[in-house]
């Protein structure tokens, strides 16, 4: 398999798999680091995941990540099967954490189609420096040599050419008419572990033959007796009453077996040792410990349940996505047969009656669909412990996380796009939020600081609190910063504290002056509120002063299909969120307000709001810009209101959400717009990005 | 047509053996994601041959291996070790194993392995 | 459209892509497209006009439930815009799965050009080539060799001076 050819379904699940076990290892580093002791079962499950991470790899070629993954398996055989009790856990919790992030980052890579071409010689490097240094400890203590690590250096001492013994295990063979042959057995180049093959033809000899002896003999508990086999081959003398072609059809059909020489010998030229000596099998008592029944579901990771887990099946977010379109383009067909013009008018009872049923079966399935695409919560928020982990070790702080509502889902594709946002803001907490321990127990607070991740739904959203018992924000200073990076739109004076706390996710505004490593790099919370915006969510923050921060995220549910207004300007459709839209009206000419700069309003129940001509702001060709001819749909976001003029509207539908093309996202920035939509009749509608009419004015 | 049962913890590995196997013309009656599984599927599908896997969570594939010969002293299974694991590939052998493969491993010598068990 | 051409492009999607073009005339100008950047030929469809973008973007089409912008090989050219009628083509290109439709008055024909009959564009600044990856040689004519990624990545050449 060479990475030219490589199986795309094999590279998926090799991605999927391996990200999975890097996850799982590292929850269980965290976890145990804050205890500095591993018990036998983390150490058995680390080893176990580390091996299998090791095996994929090498299967796939990815010889860097598979070698530091063996360094990595090589330091936890060493730790189990010595259980020293005076291992620096934090060490070992650091070049663990550092082998995954090596390995991550080459997995990122070969997600995106690069090849993975980082080098692990440096960590592999220092893992085995690590592991030395823990043998020659060891070794020091128990001043003795038997410290034998899966990585030994190759054993170079003489050929021992002493022959040993093997009494067949079948007694039942009469001695009599027995031919003694001696085989000389060859190994493919490739076989590897020739050894045990070689030990495992013995045992295969003995089925029907009593071995006399073989050569090297101490294959049986000298692993290093391979590299002789592989030179100078294997030597085997047996006796039995077989013929000879039915003994060269039993060699000729052994694996792996380059070439053999079969001869019968007179019993003259053995030596002088008897067959008598009981069968001296030496079995290695290092055998591997049961890993005991660590709770560790590798499907779901949030699912406590020992449930069978053949019952669960991984799927690629490819197909659950074209799942999810193809269910779409579903519930616009249905509209398209059961609205069909040419039933205007007709009595059909019976189609009615049918197309009632129908719809009712896709509205299931789209919610079953749906409901496969949620995903809980808790892998996001289970990687903010490493993030706490990083921040505190760099920062000297001592914070502890508490997570909330773990359990709460989401859409997969919604979740994606939490994961950094939240890392920024629970940096962001302990960066800035979480004062110095001496600071906290002058203001008589505990003194670790703590962070809480919560979930929970509320109606067709999911609300994500990220609450710290820091400081708490400096009203004072986001005034002054937002001052003077001219931000500031009315008086500071008439601002409300939610106003002011606000003002951090406007973009050009970086609260920290002093830039740090962690949550500076330049960037502020508008990154926080551009990410969670894209996925139609919104950001909000409420702070006391001296007791904390708690920034909230509001995210929907779903993305996939959304309830849509469709609408007409001049030839071009658009379709707005149902979700954002308050009401839809015809104007009263009294109504309408234009001020001195032309800026044109409208009052509705007392209120004042802003106009927006969708065909001015497109600059799409329409007959009817008299506000009396068309229609005026009243929208709201994020608090703020907006009244949108259009030509008419078209009639409320289930529209599927599609991204704008990459070409055009790429390359030049859409305002208004969050995405397009197909229609019953092919046609293409775009859909209007709410948030962004409501925050224009 | 050969009937195999796969018993490895990465699914990834139960993927790549399968499809080696398909393209080589066995069928693979099933998977099991541990040990334990993997002696109930062994009882449930009475495959021909067994790839098995050693270092897995829940039940080892020694013990697995243990497990079925008891239950069939003629089972045909086939370790899937590593380098590094020698010691306990012999307590396989000794324990009834008729062969094993080492990951990771050429796709012939998969093909080769249970092609001469089976027939064997 | 031209069934012939559709299968000789089935034909040479493999390895034999290479050094093989899609010819279309532009004006008086012929061009070219690399073979394996293009994934299919259509006629003209409705289009739906996106605000905001630049003239030439023409707007996005519903290519089988797959959304495309299209693009005006003419006005991108600087060349007379021309009202599209059935000859009107749109060449779909694919360059690591960016697709955008180029609209072009017709299509012309899929030719071999050795590398050795391929010459790089004079590189002085007052001439606007860009787009243009060389000039291949085919008997008596030339043909502008397009070169599909640049024109997939306006943003980095020109575009970005505006939005900045």
């Amino acid at each position: 398999m060479a990475p030219g050819n490589i199986d795309e379904s094999l590279l998926d699940l090799f991605i999927f798999e391996t990200s999975q076990n890097i996850e799982q290892l590292e929850q269980i580093i965290l976890d145990y680091e804050k205890e500095s002791s591993f018990t036998a079962d983390a150490i058995n499950e680390i080893f176990r995941i580390m091996h299998t991470i090791k095996g994929s790899a090498a299967m796939m070629m990815f010889e860097n990540i598979s070698s530091v993954a063996h360094k990595v398996e090589d330091m936890f055989y060493f730790i189990r099967e010595h259980s020293a009790d005076d291992i620096d856990y934090g060490d070992v919790a650091d070049l663990v954490l550092e082998s995954l992030d090596f390995i991550r980052c080459e997995m990122a890579k070969i997600n995106t189609g690069t090849s993975a071409d980082g080098d692990g010689a440096a960590i592999a490097a220092k893992i085995a420096a690590s592991l030395q240094q823990k043998k020659d400890k060891y070794q020091n203590e128990q001043q003795s040599v038997t410290a034998a690590t899966a990585d030994n250096v190759v054993n170079e001492e003489p050929i021992t050419k002493k022959l040993h013994n093997y009494a067949a295990n079948d007694e039942n063979i009469p001695v009599v008419n027995k031919k003694t042959y001696k085989a000389n057995i060859y190994f493919d180049e490739e076989c590897q572990m020739e050894s045990l093959r070689a030990f495992d033809i013995i045992n295969k000899i003995c089925q029907f033959a009593e071995v006399v002896e073989y050569q090297p003999g101490d294959i049986m508990d000298n692993d290093n007796s391979a590299s002789i086999i592989r030179e100078n081959g294997f030597e085997v003398v047996f006796k039995t009453s077989g013929s000879y072609t039915n003994i060269d059809e039993f060699f000729s059909k052994l694996l792996f077996i380059r070439k053999y020489q079969l001869k019968e010998i007179t019993e003259a030229s053995l030596p002088q040792t008897e067959a008598d000596v009981t069968p001296k099998i030496h079995i290695d008592d290092k055998t591997e410990q049961k890993p005991k029944a660590a709770a560790m579901s590798t499907a779901a990771p949030a699912d406590n349940h020992t449930a069978p887990v053949a019952t669960m099946i991984n799927v690629n977010v490819v197909k659950l996505d074209k799942l999810m379109d193809l269910v779409g383009e579903m519930v616009i067909s249905e509209a398209m047969v059961v609205e069909n013009p040419d039933l205007k008018g007709l009595e059909i009872e019976n189609f009615s009656k049918a197309a009632r049923q129908l719809h009712k079966i896709t509205c299931e399935l789209q919610d079953t669909v749906m409901s496969i695409r949620m995903v809980p919560l808790a892998d996001v928020f289970q990687k903010m412990h490493r993030v706490v982990r990083d921040m505190c070790k760099k920062l000297g702080k001592d914070v502890k996380l508490e997570i909330i509502g773990e359990e709460t889902e989401a859409d997969k594709n919604i979740i994606t796009h939490l994961s950094d946002p939240l890392m920024h803001l629970v940096r962001n907490c302990i960066d800035h939020g979480i004062e110095s321990e001496e600071e906290r127990l002058k203001n008589n607070k505990p003194k670790a600081g703590k962070v809480t991740l919560e979930a929970r739904n509320a109606g067709n959203d999911v609300l994500v609190i990220v609450r710290d018992d820091g400081m708490g924000l400096d009203k004072k200073k986001i005034l002054a910063k937002a001052k003077k990076n001219g931000l500031l739109k009315k008086d500071s004076s008439e601002m409300s504290d939610s106003e002011i706390f606000n003002l951090i996710f406007i973009p050009g505004f970086s609260t920290n002056d002093n830039i740090t490593e962690f949550s500076g790099r330049g960037v502020g919370m508008d990154v926080v509120t551009s990410n969670i915006e894209e996925v139609g969510g919104s950001v909000s923050v409420e702070s006391t002063e001296g007791v904390g921060t708690a920034i909230t995220i509001k995210i929907p549910l779903t993305l996939a299909i959304i309830d849509g207004m469709n609408v007409q300007v001049g030839d071009s459709l658009y379709t707005i969120p149902t979700i954002s839209i308050k009401e839809s009206f015809f104007p009263k000419l009294k109504d309408l307000i234009t001020d001195p700069d032309g800026n044109e309003m409208i009052m509705v129940r007392g209120q004042c709001y802003a106009i927006v001509r969708l065909h001015q702001c497109f600059n799409v060709k329409s007959e009817i810009t008299d506000f009396t001819q068309g229609i005026f749909i009243m929208v709201e976001q994020y608090e703020k209101t907006v009244c949108i003029f259009a030509d008419q509207l078209l009639g409320q539908q289930q529209v599927v959400v599609k991204t704008l093309p990459r070409y055009i996202k790429n390359n030049f920035k859409v305002n208004g717009l969050s995405g397009c939509t197909l229609l019953g009749n092919g046609g293409i509608s775009l859909i209007l990005d709410a948030g962004w009419f409501t925050g224009m004015k | 047509m050969t009937r195999v049962l796969i018993v490895d913890d990465a699914a990834f590995m139960r993927m790549a053996i399968r499809k080696v196997l398909e393209k080589n013309g066995f069928e693979v009656v099933g998977e099991a994601e541990n040990g334990e599984v993997g002696y109930q599927k062994y009882i449930q599908c009475q495959p021909d041959v067994v790839t098995m896997d050693i270092t897995m969570p829940e039940m080892t594939g020694i013990d697995a291996l243990k497990q079925i010969k008891k239950y069939d002293a003629d089972a045909k299974v086939v370790m899937v070790s590593a380098m590094g694991q020698e010691s306990l590939v012999r307590e396989a052998i000794m324990s009834g194993a008729k062969s094993f493969i080492v990951k990771p491993y050429k796709e012939e010598h998969i093909v080769q392995t249970l092609q001469s068990i089976a027939t064997a | 459209m031209d069934r012939p051409m559709e299968e000789e492009l089935l034909e040479q999607q493999e390895d034999t892509q290479k050094g093989r073009f899609l010819t279309f005339p532009l004006g008086n100008e012929s061009y070219g497209i690399e073979i394996q950047y293009v994934t299919e030929i259509i006629g003209i469809q409705p289009i739906t006009e996106v605000p905001e973008l630049p003239e030439y973007i023409r707007g996005i089409i519903n290519l089988r439930g797959k959304i495309i912008p299209v693009m005006d090989a003419r006005i991108r050219f600087k060349k007379p815009f021309l009202e599209y009628n059935d000859r009107t083509c749109v060449i779909v290109i694919d360059v690591n799965e960016v697709a955008i439709g180029l609209i072009v008055d017709s299509v012309s024909e899929v030719i071999s050009i050795a590398e050795e009959n391929i010459v790089s564009t004079p590189s002085i600044q007052q001439i606007n080539n860009r787009y243009i990856k060389g000039i291949g040689k085919v008997g008596n004519e030339v043909k502008l060799l397009l070169d599909c990624e640049k024109i997939l990545n306006e943003q980095e050449l020109d575009e970005v001076a505006n939005f900045e």
